[in-house]
């Protein structure tokens, strides 16, 4: 099957990873004075979330580690070449295992689903995707 | 014209050469590249878990700490169910937290206490503590030994004995012999009536809904959650979570 252009794939990168940047920047924002995202299904799965140690790395908020990565994400797909072809599949692989372990700490420790974590991990496993789309298709090749 | 079409084919023949190789040089590369880096991917992983793993080492009924540091904190100031402070204070700042919660421990450690020393120790205000059970049931159970601990007038020292001693939230540490403990090293003097209460659905569980159900209805999303009430307050003022005690301190005084 041919691979799609590689300018498809980054276009289609650039949009989701915008989309995820302002997913991350909402939790972030409202996680910031000590509330939570509106689960807009209700439940308090978010606000659980929230106020779960696992919202803080080392005291950093997920949210935000979320915000640099989409933005890096993002940087990744608007620049060309090699070495943004291997960066935005490196930091979809590492965006994409993180959330898996996320997902797995709402669903067995927390036991509560945030609906906008679920969102931002579906969005990161399709820039995984695009992204290991791209490397493997186009590394070595004219930018 | 043989020799021209030998010349053409050898040329061809050479471009193939040539484009397998480079094939060839390019998939071994990508394999190199590509394995260097989804290595480098899965080590920061392994790392972002570790550092989200280590932290809290609390949780542990053999090892209660900081009962005389909460013991000196609130020596001296009356307690009556979860309020602490004058009866007769004008201003009463309420805390919506959940047992469970680390935010809420942080506040127990360091913003709570400078505004127990500054507005309820002067009498100025009073502090009541209302169970907002966001995390779990076991949020509920340890709210519960709070209630029924404040019953004996040992409630403040439980939650702030217990905020001290946090293990990580749903991990199954909130056991009967870890609340006893917390009880114990709160000086609630009767364990085996306060066993008894803990466990009562119509009274200390009962409680502990009614008061989650009523941080829903302020429209609380989170905790630690503030409000504060007093003769110049318009009703109850939520605060929301202020950074500072010096935010809260500002609070009560608008509020006397």
């Amino acid at each position: 099957m041919k691979a799609p252009a590689e300018g498809t794939l980054r276009a289609i990168a650039t949009f989701v990873a915008t989309l995820g940047l302002a997913v991350a920047a909402y939790i972030a924002i409202a996680e910031a004075d000590g509330g939570a995202a509106a689960c807009l299904a209700g439940g308090g799965g978010c606000e659980t979330v929230a106020a779960s140690s696992h919202s803080e790395l080392a005291g950093v908020s997920v949210a935000l580690l979320g915000v640099l990565g989409y933005l890096l994400l993002l940087g990744a797909a608007l620049l060309r070449g090699d070495g943004a072809r291997m960066a935005g599949f490196g930091l979809g692989l590492v965006g994409f295992a993180y959330s898996v372990y996320l997902t797995y700490l709402e669903l067995f420790v927390i036991e509560a689903i945030c609906q906008w974590c679920v969102v931002s991990a579906v969005l990161m496993t399709v820039l995984f995707g695009l992204n290991a789309i791209r490397m493997v298709n186009y590394v070595g090749r004219p930018a | 014209m043989s020799g021209k079409n030998a010349r053409e084919e050898r040329r061809q023949e050479r471009l193939r050469e040539e484009g397998e190789t480079a094939g060839r040089e390019r998939r071994e590369r990508l394999v190199k590249l590509g394995s260097a880096t989804a290595f480098l991917a899965i080590v920061v992983v392994a790392v972002l878990i570790v550092i989200g793993q280590s932290g809290s080492d609390g949780g542990d009924a053999g090892n209660i700490v900081g009962a005389a540091e909460v013991r000196a904190e609130l020596d001296g100031i009356p307690q009556r169910g979860l309020t602490l402070g004058e009866e007769s204070a004008a201003v009463t700042l309420v805390e919506f937290g959940d047992l469970q919660c680390p935010a809420c421990k942080g506040f127990a450690e360091g913003i709570v206490p400078e505004v127990i020393a500054s507005k309820v120790r002067s009498g100025e205000a009073k502090i009541e503590f209302r169970n907002f059970t966001i995390i779990g049931e076991e949020s509920v159970t340890a709210g519960a030994a709070a209630v029924a601990a404040g019953q004996q007038g040992r409630g403040w020292n439980f939650i702030e004995l217990f905020y001290r001693n946090q293990g990580i939230e749903a991990s199954g540490y909130v056991t009967d012999e870890f609340l006893t403990e917390v009880a114990r090293g709160a000086g609630v003097p009767d364990i085996a009536r306060w066993n008894v209460d803990r466990r009562d659905r119509a009274g200390s569980l009962r409680e502990v809904q009614r008061s989650s159900e009523e941080a829903e209805r302020l429209g609380l999303t989170g905790t630690p959650s503030f409000a504060v009430f007093g003769p110049e307050s318009d009703g109850v003022e939520v605060l929301g979570t202020p950074g500072s005690a010096g935010a809260l301190e500002e609070a009560i005084e608008a509020a006397a």
